[in-house]
């Protein structure tokens, strides 16, 4: 098994290198880059400075990368650009890691800390001091989005809940991830009703951090551990089974980042990637097939703005979210044409960086506000947090609208009990 | 026509030329040397880059191997800059005989060169696209050695000491007067000028070239052998140790990191043209063969250059075999006094690069002794001129420049990372140069993009700087592309014919270079 | 209405699925990433040298057919590149003009003459014109191009159709953030899009240094998302002004790559970005499907036609491996012309054989078999895969790229 504990070894990314062919594509497409002279742009810090790396990143500006992965996205030639980022990444901050780092890495801590006292701790997110002292103690941005802690936990709502239907399709795993259990309780409540409003019994095995936010910052070691687990969970639910999940970025993890990026290449991790879905792809994949009721989809007479998170673009599926909105009779969906809203996981969230990512996402933000600046759609929650913030519209996943048009809920109300 | 006066004249800006130029001068010879081309365009820069830690020698040629290791440790002192301590190893492949490993340590003790077999796990952990089935793993002290560095910081040293280094002055014939050389008459290539330097003393360092300079001076003709070897360079370093096959000295045994690139060589084949030297694709296959026993997927990854070197071997029938009081393992020197009746010349062949300093050291004495003078060798006392002392090469160390000026600075060839300034304050210093003069001391255009991007900025801005007029600036851009393509076609293959079609591409499809004005006479 | 698969996000591909779209097909549009279109200089090339330079392209089809029988050209013939030129025209008028029947020279960055039939509005200036004299004008903070080397090479060159034109080299100081050093065209064209005072600025600076030029040449760098700030600046600056084409990533190329994938975007076409094609399925001499590399689990995509548009050598579609073994990526193809003796020669001047190797088709774009006949029923083969052109030579890219994109068009036809 190839384990890359240190950057030397880290032989997979760094051999695609190779492909690059200087046509710096990739730097014409870096939203970073087009906002601040501070990056020197991933064909800089990935195949040109990977050649001159040997254990220590002496390039220290590479760390406002964003790790959105847009990089690795366009590249034509098959550079693992953003991954060779990563890994220069975690081996520049080995030895020094911020405490801010390792604190808003460990999401599962801040969900199990903050769901019950949610609203005095959402008061102190809320409360300017309190988030001044933050920024100076630990490097969080005084002005940075932050999840709203809930009171009631995923989990223990899917517990006491009834299904509305009796299944007819069999099982389906549905992985919520950190932010669906403690934070976007909403998207992953509706998830399931509609999953079993079509028809599915859906099983939820226990299941902790994916491990993106560690990895993220570098923090490579328990980011595996994360992942490891993780697959193990999800492997413990009924065997062969579609897993879907309203947490793109954490479906990313198990489905090519931890191998990508972290070299962990697990049999059960390889298997639960290779039956994990997004409930859009998933969905519009039994639309495709003629296996999605369209018939019951119920009008709805809107024009919004929807933005493709990177991590769900870096995944190959293209955009399923789009087509699968305009299968609601009504629906206009205008595609943002943006490419990264500046969060790109915790980076958006740390005072030297916050203004990058307002800037970042700034023709996102302008995109919102013209085409409906009520409502806005994406697929992950850390972005929608940061379009919520920045613009003040409401920001929805897509699975609310198909919770809607099914007539379970209001896409724009959350569903009753689920906070 | 210029005149000059010298005690000594030195044919050759390899590095036994540069090292001989600098012995003689900080011995207090007014002392000269010609190149017909740059310093270290010839065999001193078309090596793989080893500095040998006496390893490769320990069973072969014992006494070389003592040689190498202590004069691995005076150069690496000397001329950090030129030197990066990547350390090295010895590896037993699955092809061979790991018995060969006992000899290895045994002949290590006995040359007094540092080695110890380490756990081949250990190898592996430290170079870990290494053959997984190596046998057997031993740890010296090689290092890798920038030819170009070495041999400029050694000719700044010899300036130093008043020495004049003319560089593109072909030697055209060696005066003498009936049985003394008196002189030597060149050529200055870039200007065209007719240049006699007045000397007592000719010492032709002009390795494969040597026979030509020997015939310049009226001797008999001395046979000089080149033996072509050939190198492939590897876009990224796939290995940060030099690695090599623990076996008997053979055709591709061994992988170099250098600079940004790694290069498995070579090969060994008598040649007949110094000048011409090809690298055949078989030869090209057989590199790459072996390096995939070193490492495996060593022939999915990029391939970017291949070049040829040839050896300087003399098999001179007028010199008696054991005549070597005054050599240095692997090395010859002719006095030409014994042996055509001439005083004032010696001829050298062979030699090594990792030990120049000391066949230089043995050369300049063989000089004082047919003069009757002797003065003590002082070139392992000095650190080269532009060497921070114990500051050897680091492959991160572009990076870091970089890092430090790149919002201040433009970078020209990003690949290598040359920046303007590097290459405005060269040309300023060589507005003569072309690109591959230039080339050589910043390795502008020598990445993966081989100059398909750099290559225009570069003629921009020579023309710029006033240095050259439009037509040679056209010119040079012209034969820096043609230069570049000797050493792509042959290896073209994998990810690099991607590159060469986008080269293509911009400079035929989008510049059209190909229908700007041709030169009338070719550039220099 | 067909299913449609358009592999490769190329000029041929963006192309060959725009089309398609209009025509009310399903298409799904698969590509590795953004297309080679921004590599380009922007232009619109039929045919530039036949090796000569040629004048009127069109009216040379017939005799550089004769004297290349194997190139895309003698397959594709005049009308589907007449057709191609013509949707792009009116597809996007403010980024194509010129006349299809007639070469034009357009200065390069080191000056030389460069042959093309249609090109972008903001170059229309620089149509190298006997007699005139040109202000070239640079930025110190613009490594890409040298003003100096440009004008130098412009005047000392004879204009193929006869006579001369002077040109004037002038450099100014253009920081897009204070201190900038080292700025790239695009970074320069996103400025003058975004902010009017920099517009202003250049204006003033160009303004001062020039002498009494007729016209005044940019590096090509005016605007991205507006491409009339060349007009606004000829006003400001009181003479004509065009842009010069850069190296890659060309600001021109960009803009035309947008404006596609804007189209077909808003025409509803589904958009695959960043995936490779793995495998394929084939029944019956046809593809039925195609594999779409996917994270943790590959698509199949249904496919009643697919069209291969991945790119030659330079995408990696067509590889040379180490061993000398010349494929074709993703269906391994058939291909022409690895049996030319020399397949790459060390005179680099001389045109390289290796570069001529592709899939050979018949008229309708289905790549053949070396019995002839298409190896798969519903496979069509477009762009620079296509075997016997040496396009950066002959100044043939973006001919080869619309004529075979609208000769397989036409074969598939409309849907409902």
């Amino acid at each position: 098994m190839l384990e890359v504990d240190s950057y030397e070894h880290n032989v997979l990314a760094r051999a695609s290198l190779d492909h690059c062919v200087k046509c710096t594509i990739c730097e014409t497409q870096c939203p970073v880059m087009r906002v601040t002279p501070l990056f020197s742009g991933p064909k800089y810090v990935g195949p040109q400075a990977e050649r001159y790396r040997h254990g220590e990143s002496v390039d220290h500006s590479l760390d406002y990368c964003s790790s959105c992965g847009t990089c690795t996205l366009v590249c034509p030639q098959g550079v693992k650009i953003a991954e060779l980022n990563s890994v220069a990444r975690a081996a520049m901050k080995r030895d020094h890691m911020p405490l801010r780092d390792q604190i808003i890495s460990r999401t599962t801590l801040l969900g199990t800390v903050m769901t019950p006292v949610a609203p005095i701790a959402n008061a102190v997110l809320k409360f300017k001091p309190a988030r001044i002292v933050a920024e100076k103690t630990v490097g969080i941005h005084r002005d940075a989005a932050m999840p709203t802690a809930q009171l009631t936990t995923f989990t223990s709502w899917f517990k006491r809940h009834t299904p509305s239907t009796t299944p007819t399709r069999g099982k389906i795993i549905f992985f919520h991830g950190c932010a669906g259990k403690y934070f976007e309780v909403d998207t992953a409540v509706k998830a399931v009703e509609v999953l079993e409003h079509i028809g599915y019994e859906v099983v939820v095995p226990k299941q902790g951090c994916c491990g993106m936010p560690l990895q993220s910052n570098g923090i490579f070691d328990a980011a595996r551990k994360s992942v490891r687990t993780l697959a193990g969970q999800l492997q413990a639910g009924p065997a062969g089974v579609p897993i879907v999940s309203t947490a793109a970025s954490c479906a990313g993890m198990i489905r090519h980042e931890a191998r990508e990026i972290m070299g962990v290449t697990d049999d059960a991790l390889i298997e639960a990637g290779s039956r994990t879905y997004d409930i859009s792809e998933f969905l519009l994949g039994l639309a495709d097939k003629g296996e999605l009721p369209l018939d019951d989809l119920k009008r709805i007479d809107t024009e919004v703005c929807y933005h493709a998170p990177c991590q769900l673009k870096g995944q190959g599926m293209g955009t399923p979210a789009v087509q699968l909105l305009q299968l609601i009779p009504g629906v206009s969906v205008v595609e943002s044409g943006a490419t990264c809203c500046g969060i790109a996981g915790t980076y958006g969230l740390k005072k030297e960086k916050f203004d990058v990512g307002q800037a970042v996402g700034k023709p996102l933000f302008d995109k919102v506000k013209e085409v409906n600046p009520e409502l806005a759609v994406c697929d992950t929650e850390t972005c929608r947090w940061q379009i919520r913030n920045a613009t003040g519209a409401q920001v929805v996943h897509p699975i609310a609208f198909i919770h809607e048009a099914y007539g379970l809920g209001k896409a724009t109300e959350p569903k009753a009990g689920s906070v | 026509m210029r005149k000059l006066r010298a005690d000594v004249v030195v044919v050759g800006g390899g590095s036994t030329g540069v090292g001989v130029v600098r012995d003689a001068a900080m011995r207090g010879y007014k002392a000269i040397l010609v190149d017909r081309a740059d310093l270290a365009q010839g065999t001193s820069g078309r090596f793989h880059g080893l500095l040998h830690s006496g390893g490769r020698y320990v069973v072969s040629d014992p006494e070389s191997a003592t040689e190498c290791a202590e004069e691995n440790a005076i150069v690496t002192r000397i001329q950090p800059h030129a030197v990066e301590t990547t350390g090295g190893l010895f590896v037993v492949t699955p092809h061979d005989d790991p018995a060969f490993g006992d000899q290895f340590l045994a002949g290590a003790l006995k040359a007094k060169v540092p080695a110890r077999e380490i756990d081949p796990a250990l190898a592996l952990a430290r170079e870990p696209r290494l053959n997984p089935g190596i046998l057997r793993a031993f740890e010296v002290e090689d290092g890798t050695v920038d030819g170009w560095q070495l041999v400029w910081s050694a000719a700044a040293s010899a300036q130093a000491y008043g020495a004049e280094i003319l560089s593109y002055h072909e030697v055209v014939a060696v005066e003498r007067t009936g049985e003394a050389v008196t002189g030597v008459r060149c050529l200055n290539r870039k200007t065209g000028e007719d240049v006699t330097i007045e000397c007592g003393f000719v010492l032709n360092c002009a390795g494969p070239w040597a026979g030509r300079i020997a015939n310049a001076a009226g001797c008999q003709p001395v046979d000089v052998v080149p033996g072509r070897g050939i190198m492939v360079a590897m876009a990224h370093r796939l290995v940060n140790t030099v690695v090599n096959r623990c076996i008997y000295p053979a055709d591709g045994d061994i992988l170099v990191p250098i600079h940004t690139v790694c290069v498995i060589g070579t090969t060994d084949h008598p040649t007949t043209d110094p000048d011409h030297l090809e690298i055949p694709r078989e030869e090209v296959q057989q590199m790459l063969d072996a390096g995939e026993e070193l490492i495996p997927g060593f022939r999915d990854a990029r391939a970017v250059h291949a070049w040829a070197g040839a050896r300087p071997l003399i098999k001179d029938k007028h010199v008696a075999a054991t005549d070597t009081r005054h050599m240095s393992r692997g090395m010859s020197v002719i006095d030409h006094r014994e042996r055509d009746g001439l005083s004032g010349l010696l001829t050298i062949g062979g030699g090594k690069l990792t030990t120049y300093r000391l066949m230089a050291e043995h050369i300049v004495n063989a000089m004082e002794e047919q003069l009757g003078v002797s003065h003590p060798c002082r070139t392992a006392d000095e650190i080269c001129p532009g060497n921070v002392p114990g500051k050897t090469y680091l492959i991160t160390d572009r990076l870091h420049e970089r890092e430090e000026d790149r919002l201040s600075d433009q970078i020209i060839c990003e690949c290598e990372l040359m920046s303007r300034s590097m290459f405005i304050d060269l040309l300023e210093k060589f507005p003569q140069a072309s690109f591959d003069d230039l080339r050589r001391q910043l390795r502008v255009g020598m990445g993966p993009c081989q100059g398909g991007f750099c290559s225009s900025r570069i003629a921009g801005l020579t023309f710029e700087e006033g240095a050259v007029d439009i037509e040679r600036a056209t010119g040079l851009l012209r034969l820096f592309l043609e230069n570049r393509w000797i050493g792509l076609w042959p290896i073209l293959s994998g990810d690099q014919v991607r590159q060469a079609a986008l080269d293509d591409w911009i400079i035929q499809g989008i510049l059209d270079v190909d229908h700007l004005p041709h030169p009338a006479k070719e550039e220099i | 209405m067909a299913r449609i698969v358009v592999i490769g996000a190329g000029f041929s591909g963006l192309a060959a699925a725009l089309r398609l779209r209009q025509l009310n097909h399903e298409v799904t549009l698969v590509a590795k990433g953004v297309g080679g279109l921004q590599l380009s200089q922007g232009t619109v090339d039929i045919l530039g040298y036949a090796p000569e330079w040629v004048q009127a392209p069109f009216k040379s089809f017939a005799a550089f057919i004769e004297a290349n029988p194997d190139h895309p050209y003698a397959t594709i013939g005049t009308q589907p590149v007449k057709r191609g030129l013509t949707w792009l025209s009116d597809l996007l008028p403010g980024l194509v003009v010129g006349d299809m029947e007639k070469n034009v020279c357009l200065p390069t960055p080191v000056g030389a003459m460069r042959p093309t039939a249609l090109y972008q509005p903001s170059m229309a200036s620089g149509v190298l014109t006997k007699g005139k004299s040109y202000a070239i004008v640079g930025f110190n903070q613009l490594k890409d191009f040298s003003p100096e080397f440009c004008a130098a090479n412009l005047t000392r060159t004879p204009l193929p159709t006869g006579g001369s034109v002077t040109a004037t080299a002038y450099r100014i100081d253009l920081e897009v953030a204070p201190g900038e050093a080292d700025s790239s065209a695009l970074r320069y064209a996103r400025a003058l899009d975004d902010r009017p005072e920099f517009r202003t600025r250049l204006a003033d600076a160009v303004k001062t240094v020039i002498g009494p030029e007729d016209i005044v040449g940019l590096p090509a760098c005016l605007g991205l998302d507006d491409p009339t700030i060349h007009i606004d600046l000829a006003q400001a600056i009181g003479r004509p002004v065009f842009e010069i084409p850069l190296l890659p990533p060309g600001v021109p190329g960009m803009r035309i790559n947008e404006a596609l994938m804007r189209a077909l975007r808003k025409a509803g076409a589904r958009l695959v970005l960043g995936s490779f094609i793995t495998g394929f399925e084939a029944s019956a001499g046809s593809i039925v499907s195609v594999t779409v590399q996917q994270a943790g689990h590959d698509r199949e995509l249904p496919a009643d036609i697919v069209v291969y548009a991945p790119g030659g050598f330079e995408s990696g579609a067509l590889t040379l491996d180490s061993a000398g073994k010349i494929s074709e990526r993703t269906f391994d193809l058939p291909l022409t012309g690895t049996n030319a003796a020399d397949l790459v020669t060390g005179d680099y001047w001389h045109d390289q054989a290796l570069f001529k190797v592709g899939v050979r088709t018949d008229s309708t774009m289905r790549a053949l078999g070396p019995d002839g006949a298409p190896v798969y029923g519903n496979l069509y083969a477009v762009g620079s895969i296509l075997s016997g052109a040496t396009r950066w030579a002959e100044k043939s890219g973006e001919g080869i790229a619309l004529g075979s994109a609208f000769a397989a068009v036409n074969a598939i036809g409309g849907g409902k």
